[in-house]
């Protein structure tokens, strides 16, 4: 009787890994996790986690790079702070035991292990060894590169917000082994050495299923690696960011005429799939979460505005979640010129630009740019979660790219430089008042347009950082290190601390400086 | 000679009779007779069995012997049910307490874990609001940090499993009437022979059986129950004027109406039990007992009720002159549970210038804020009233549970038994959750439709239990022995389907979900021995496995050893009059822990999503598969218990009682933990990692005021000091822990290493000149110019030091008078209520909110600025009086036949406390944010017996 012991799980949708692998288009489901963990949070309710220590919606990864990249700059404001580890995020006063910094340092490894999972269910032996065809097994070459790719992704995010990463791949085991870490210049060079060899076995640019990874994803990534290389490594690679944006630009994305069809319900279908490099697919009925665009567009209904239906969410949303700060507004508001600006889709009216009370969801102009509603004024297919995909990667952001690597001196022709400027300026402002000329075109402007252009997609920390303003006292933004005036950060601050949880299980982790 | 019983001189079969010292000995038989021979002069016979007084008596010659056995449990002699076997009260070496029926508490005892509240030193059961409610018990405190703490459940010898679906609660569904008596094994060397389910302690329940002779009772009680306390917010008026003075350009938002709207939610509620019985032989030689028992509850909160109906069958026969027992016992019960949402919280909210109901609402007739569409309004209170009466969510529950138990004395090697034991436990629940198309709580009710919400959800689970074991029993001159050897084997099985809310067109498909079974699976030995009735000697082992764990893990050995000295028995104490008893106690013992919510992680599994969780690749949506946390080493908690107790007794036991001090030590706890980042499918996982000790003292004295012919008084007390401590935890990391209202993932608590687990942590607030709080001001703790997380303390803990527990007793003449009173000390409460409302800021929300009036004592504005602050840490020391009952007996003489008894009395008599909020005695570790309010309940009832 001891043999009933050896119970296995009865239900249909649990299964031991070798019962799934037999499953006919298992890895296209195990490929679709791989993905999923960028929108997911798990594998049945929106509310529940597969990972610990913070709350379901925070966690979720996309939800985590707005939180660092974007709440903690000048672009935007989080009304109630005593959401755990909120107001120490938005007030650059963080601490290792910040519970979102937990979320991304967990979110984003819990990625690299998915990524090796599939990585070691799919090796040749093991291909062969469950009587795979060829035919499988070529297809399986092709969803391999993609997790390769999904991996360096991962890798990236955390090269670029803790500055390391835990080194682990296929051929470590699942279970506690203290991996070593991989620093710097060192996991530099594994994400660059990862999507190169990746390159290869991936679909076309544009070919690929949509919201797949294809080699466009992978050279997106390489240019925002060489864009951020002095960064990382402390060396410049600016020729190599023109290079590949260069292929980017050669490949074929267009940007969408109307620039709000890339944040709409419909943004897989309406012409923005030809912009958006990446997307991370959401869906009010099928990919559920309190991330992501959900939390993004309920966030942007303003209370006492109420206006969530004309964003496709309940008139209330979340209740006044997000306001922009002023020294973002000032970036529309500042000049007459941006009132035409189809970018500029701050709310003003009734409200003060400044905020002198965060709690207080009347201060602070708001925001509509990302929106549930179809570009033919339709409503995605739920209220609470939201259909618009999140726009990881966007073609707009190759040209902006291009035309900074220039300008730091990375090669290129300025002059083609500023031709992107402008075909940029002109679908945003639907004609040519808003081009500039080439002396206007300065490091400074991109920084300031690459908001304009960028705001809310997560770039602006990495952005600040580059053009090195967003530690120091060079640039004080509302809230800036805690008082409202704002105040000087430290430069130790430009990378988040490892969270103190994951110090703690991997001793061959180390503490960044500073903290 | 015959047997018979003191109070209705009735035979009674089943007693053993044997003579002390030797292995000669029988029962009696259905009339109560039976015959001995081979006995020397001299020597003694014991008569003893199960709820009656053991009487020796020695041997003189005499040709007959007939003896009347007094029905009494508490005193030393009597049997004790323990795992596999039972004992006597003398006889025990470990740690282990009996509470028989006529040491039940009195009163309104719905649930059957109330007949022993504050009754035993060390075992706490915290009862909620709700009819029929669950309770959260708790021996020594429980072993485990982040594992189950609840104790094991034996209902006749089957342990029942700590899943409840639909019911109240495990324990709900019996009939506390059915009840004999209980045995709570509260040390590890008692509760050993349970192995990896002993960790929390057992409670062992015995039901009652059928006797010779007929015997029929009839109990009837009928009460209601009245709110005592409101939380303190605003009246009408009040509000008026806080809106005028603080909020001038809101004034337009105020309406006409006076609302309080925590007496609109609440209601006095009705109550009645009844239960018949009848128990005698069936076909003069089949002992048996019928009982047939209702209770139907309802709840302070409107809608909220418990009904429940119990059928229980008990026959017991004896073949061979008693050498074969069977017993055979089967309880179908029906439980019917309406549950009433959680709406303190709108309560507490709502805007009490508003009115209950609106003539023109479209949401069935109650008011509710509507925006400028006409339609409701989001992330604003919902009509408490409307979403009692617009939601109906029952559950019809249906078990079946009992055993069949065979215990054969083999008649050609006379020491040995062999018992068998077959228990089933079945449950099926079928609950359905609807709110009405008009509710303002319907799904997309927001978007102007008109859906509701409807589910359906099937839950049924069973378990089933095999036991075998062999006893042997035989003493050695004064040497005696009884070995105890068997295998037990259970298997718990577990399934749920539910529809999701079919009205969602977004909503999850039906689903059927399976639970992996959990088989159990043990061998165990034990052997008791003393000699001369004076020294003691027990020892056990089980090697147990389960299911839960992995092949290289799942068994384990969990060994006990205890002993005892009766040292009153010794030459220099035997003729005390003032001593009468002394006995000393010492025990050791290993128990585990299996019992995890993450179960089967040693397994390497994949899980589909489902429909919420599709991944979109072109334009198909894919079913995602991930794989989930692995840990193959995964095993049991171990906890090392060491107990020591003294058991004394005064002037011939009329002041009698126990001093017990243990330490437990638990070893591998079971905790989410972290993991490595990315080797692994999370960043935590239940793991082997930690260590914590629970110290403690218990006391009980019992005192025997007076007894004569007239009047006889017995008070009880006992008391319970705790001492925990986290000696270990996973990579020394702090656990944040327990949630609070206020804010997306508050947490309150923490556990660190040096301090006891559930201890507040928080911010030091600072005060003005005049002694107020000052908003949002902390002490600096680490002094390092940035108020964060670092700056937080710890403050207290949730769970109490010491408990109490105080009753008395009265008879004079036929009067009877009782009352028990319960005590707390030690601990704190986050008022979460306060922390999370009291401040002007949530006054208005989009619309205006009621507030806690604490706000006028603290000013606070901002909730986020305060919600972590030790200002709402309150001291929750509490005396309570549970009950009160006088009661008057018509005796038989009167009667012409049998007895009748009339009685009153009071439920939740009074609490004293500083506690400002509505309750000191919560779960929830300490955190106060709403809870189901006790009434204060008035009762009558009758007792008929013949």
């Amino acid at each position: 009787c001891e043999s009933d012991l050896d119970v296995t799980p009865e239900d249909d949708d649990e299964l031991l890994a070798d019962g799934f692998f037999e499953n006919e288009g298992a890895y296209k489901q195990a490929l679709a996790g791989v993905y999923a963990n960028l929108s997911l949070t798990s594998i049945n309710d929106p509310g529940g986690s597969n990972i610990a220590g913070l709350d379901a919606g925070t966690g979720q990864y996309i939800r985590g790079l707005f939180n660092l990249q974007n709440l903690s700059t000048d672009e935007v404001i989080w009304t109630y702070e005593n959401d755990p580890g909120l107001r120490g995020m938005q007030r650059n006063t963080w601490s290792s035991d910040n519970p979102l910094i937990l979320g991304v340092f967990a979110r984003a490894s819990y990625e690299i292990a998915l990524a090796n999972e599939f990585l070691r269910q799919t090796t040749t032996e093991a291909l062969s060894g469950r009587g795979e065809s060829e035919e499988l097994k070529a297809t399986i070459q092709t969803y391999r590169a993609e997790a390769r790719v999904l991996r360096a992704l991962a890798n990236y995010h955390l090269l670029d917000m803790f500055g390391k990463a835990p080194s682990v791949t296929e051929n470590d085991a699942v279970g506690f082994d203290q991996v070593p870490e991989l620093v710097g210049v060192d996991l530099f060079n594994f994400i660059e050495s990862e999507l190169l060899a990746a390159l290869p076995d991936l679909i076309a640019a544009r070919q690929n299923e949509y919201a797949r990874v294809d080699q466009g994803v992978a050279n997106m990534l390489l240019a925002k690696l060489y864009l951020n290389a002095e960064v990382y490594t402390g060396t410049a690679r600016y020729a190599d960011c023109i290079t590949v944006c260069e292929t980017l630009i050669g490949s074929g994305y267009s940007l969408t005429p109307n620039y709000l069809f890339n944040f709409m319900a419909d943004n897989n279908t309406n012409g923005a799939q030809n912009e958006i490099i990446f997307p991370i697919s959401n869906d009010g009925t099928n990919t559920q979460n309190y991330g992501g665009t959900t939390i993004i567009i309920q966030g942007e209904v303003g209370v006492p505005e109420n206006n969530g239906e004309s964003l496709g969410v309940n008139a209330t949303g979340f209740g006044g979640l997000f306001r922009v700060r002023p020294e973002f507004s000032r970036l529309f508001t500042s000049n007459p010129l941006y009132r035409n600006d189809s970018r500029n889709t701050l709310i003003t009216a009734d409200r003060t630009e400044e905020i002198n009370n965060v709690g207080n969801t009347a201060e602070g102009y708001i925001i509509t740019k990302f929106s549930n509603r179809t570009s033919t004024g339709g409503f995605g297919s739920d209220r609470t979660f939201t259909d618009t995909d999140y726009p990881l990667f966007r073609y707009a952001d190759v040209l902006l790219m291009y035309a900074e690597a220039t300008l730091r001196g990375g090669g290129g022709s300025t002059a083609q430089a500023l031709g992107y400027i402008n075909e940029l300026r002109e679908r945003a402002f639907g004609n040519t008042s808003g081009n500039i000329t080439q002396s206007q075109l300065t490091l400074d402007f991109i920084l300031d347009e690459r908001s304009r252009e960028l705001y809310w997609e997560s770039h602006r920390r990495q952005d600040l950082i580059r053009f090195g303003v967003y530690s120091g006292s060079s640039y004080l933004w509302s809230y800036k290190g805690g008082p409202q005036t704002g105040t000087a950060i430290p430069q130790f601050r430009e990378l988040f601390p490892i969270p103190n949880q994951s110090l703690s299980s991997n001793a061959n982790l180390t503490q960044n400086a500073g903290y | 000679g015959t047997v018979v019983d003191a109070t209705l001189k009735q035979p009674v079969p089943g007693v053993n009779v044997i003579v002390d010292g030797t292995t000669n000995g029988t029962t009696t038989d259905f009339d109560g007779n039976y015959t001995l021979s081979g006995v020397n002069q001299g020597s003694k016979i014991t008569f003893s069995y199960l709820g009656f007084r053991t009487q020796t008596i020695p041997f003189t010659g005499q040709g007959t012997l007939n003896v009347t056995l007094t029905e009494d449990a508490s005193e030393l002699d009597a049997v004790v049910v323990v795992g596999y076997g039972t004992t006597t009260k003398k006889d025990l070496t470990g740690s282990v307490a009996l509470i028989g029926e006529d040491d039940f508490n009195k009163g309104n005892n719905v649930t059957a874990e109330n007949l022993l509240n504050g009754r035993v030193a060390g075992l706490t059961v915290n009862t909620g609001g709700s009819p029929g409610s669950n309770s959260e018990i708790r021996i020594r405190g429980g072993a485990s940090l982040n594992a189950s703490n609840d104790p094991l459940i034996v209902i006749d010898g089957l342990p029942v499993s700590n899943v409840a679906n639909g019911t109240r609660s495990i324990i709900s569904s019996i009939n506390p009437a059915d009840i004999e008596s209980f045995s709570v094994l509260k040390d590890a060397s008692a509760a050993a022979i349970y192995g990896n389910r002993g960790a929390n302690g057992v409670i062992i329940i015995t039901t009652k059986k059928g006797k010779q002779g007929l015997k029929v009772s009839f109990d009837s009680q009928a009460s209601v129950s009245r709110l005592t306390d409101k939380i303190d917010v605003f009246n009408a008026a009040e509000f008026r004027s806080l809106v005028t003075e603080r909020f001038p350009d809101r004034v337009d938002l105020l309406g006409n109406a006076n609302t309080d709207w925590q007496d609109a939610i609440y209601r006095d509620a009705f109550s009645s039990q009844h239960n018949l019985s009848v128990s005698g032989a069936l076909a003069d030689n089949l002992p048996a007992r019928l009982s047939v028992g209702y209770a139907d509850q309802e709840g302070l909160r409107k809608t909220s009720s418990f009904e429940r109906t119990t059928t229980s069958l008990s026959l017991n026969p004896r073949f061979f002159e008693g050498n074969l027992k069977i017993d055979f016992n089967a309880n179908l019960n029906f439980e019917r549970n309406q549950f009433a949402p959680g709406i303190e919280g709108n309560a507490l909210q709502f805007n009490p210038t508003q009115p209950i109901y609106d003539p023109n609402s479209q949401y069935g007739g109650f008011y509710e804020y509507t925006g400028a569409n006409g339609l409701i309004l989001g992330n604003v209170p919902r009509n408490p009233v409307a979403q009692l009466m617009q939601t109906q969510d029952i559950a019809s529950v249906r078990r079946y549970y009992g055993n069949f138990k065979v215990d054969y004395k083999l008649p050609f090697y006379e020491p040995l038994r062999a018992v068998v034991n077959l228990g089933l436990d079945e449950s099926t629940s079928d609950r359905f959750y609807e709110v009405d198309r008009n509710s303002a709580l319907g799904t997309n009710a927001e978007e102007g439709e008109t859906l509701g919400q409807r589910s359906d959800t099937d839950f049924k689970s069973s378990n089933r239990l095999f036991d075998a074991y062999l006893v042997h029993t035989k003493a050695f001159g004064d040497f005696n022995t009884e070995v105890t050897a068997g295998y037990s084997y259970q298997i718990f099985e577990n399934e749920n389907f539910t529809t999701n809310n079919v009205r969602d067109p977004n909503s999850a498909p039906p689903e059927n979900t399976i639970s992996p079974d959990v088989v159990l699976l043990a061998y165990f030995a034990r052997g008791n021995f003393n000699y001369q009735s004076k020294y003691f000697l027990s020892a056990s082992i089980r090697r147990d496995g389960t299911s839960r764990f992995g092949p290289d893990e799942r068994f384990g050995y969990f060994p006990a050893v205890s002993g005892a000295w009766q040292i009153s028995d010794e030459d220099f104490l035997k003729d005390s009059e003032t001593l009468s008893a002394l006995k000393l106690r010492l025990g050791y013992g290993i128990t585990g822990q299996q019992d995890i919510s993450s179960q089967y992680d040693y397994l390497s599994r994949y899980g589909l999503g489902d429909s919420r969780s599709q991944y979109l690749f072109g334009d198909q949506y894919y079913t995602i598969g991930q794989p989930f946390f692995r840990n193959a080493g995964i095993k049991w908690e171990e906890i090392t218990e060491y107990n020591a107790g003294i058991d004394y007794g005064f002037f011939n036991g009329k002041l009698s009682g126990s001093l017990d001090f243990f330490r437990k030590e638990s070893n591998d706890l079971l905790s989410s933990a972290p993991v490595p980042d990315g080797v692994n499918f999370s960043n935590q996982g239940f793991q082997n990692i930690g260590k914590f000790t629970t110290q403690g003292v218990e006391f009980v004295i019992d005192y025997n005021v007076v007894s004569n012919d007239n009047f006889n008084w017995n008070v009880n007390y006992n008391t319970t000091y705790i001492d925990r401590e986290i000696n270990k935890l996973a990579f020394g990391q702090d656990i944040l822990t327990q949630g609070i209202s206020g804010g997306t993932g508050n947490t309150i608590q923490v556990q660190r290493e040096g301090f006891a687990p559930n201890s507040f942590f928080v911010y030091r607030q600072l005060y003005d000149t005049a002694g107020a709080p000052i908003e949002g001001a902390y002490v600096d703790v680490n002094n390092d110019g940035i108020l964060n997380d670092e700056d937080k303390y710890i403050a207290g803990n949730g769970r109490a030091d010491v408990t109490m527990g105080f009753q008395s007793t009265m008879n004079y003449k036929d009067w009877d008078f009782s009352f028990n009173l319960r005590a707390s000390f030690g601990n704190d409460i986050y008022n979460n209520v306060n922390s999370g409302n009291a401040q002007y800021g949530n006054v208005f929300r989009t619309v205006l909110n009621n507030v806690p009036t604490q706000v006028l004592e603290t000013n606070f504005v901002n909730t986020p600025d305060v919600i972590l602050s030790d200002y709402y840490l309150e001291d929750a020391d509490f005396l309570r009086m549970d009950n009160i009952t006088l009661g008057y007996t018509f005796d038989a003489d009167k009667m012409g036949k049998g007895t009748l008894r009339l009685w009153g009395g009071v439920q939740n008599v009074f609490v004293i406390t500083d506690y400002s909020g509505l309750d000191p005695e919560i779960t929830n570790n300490g955190v106060d944010n709403t809870i189901f309010p006790r009434g204060r309940t008035f009762l009558f009832g009758l007792n008929y017996g013949f």
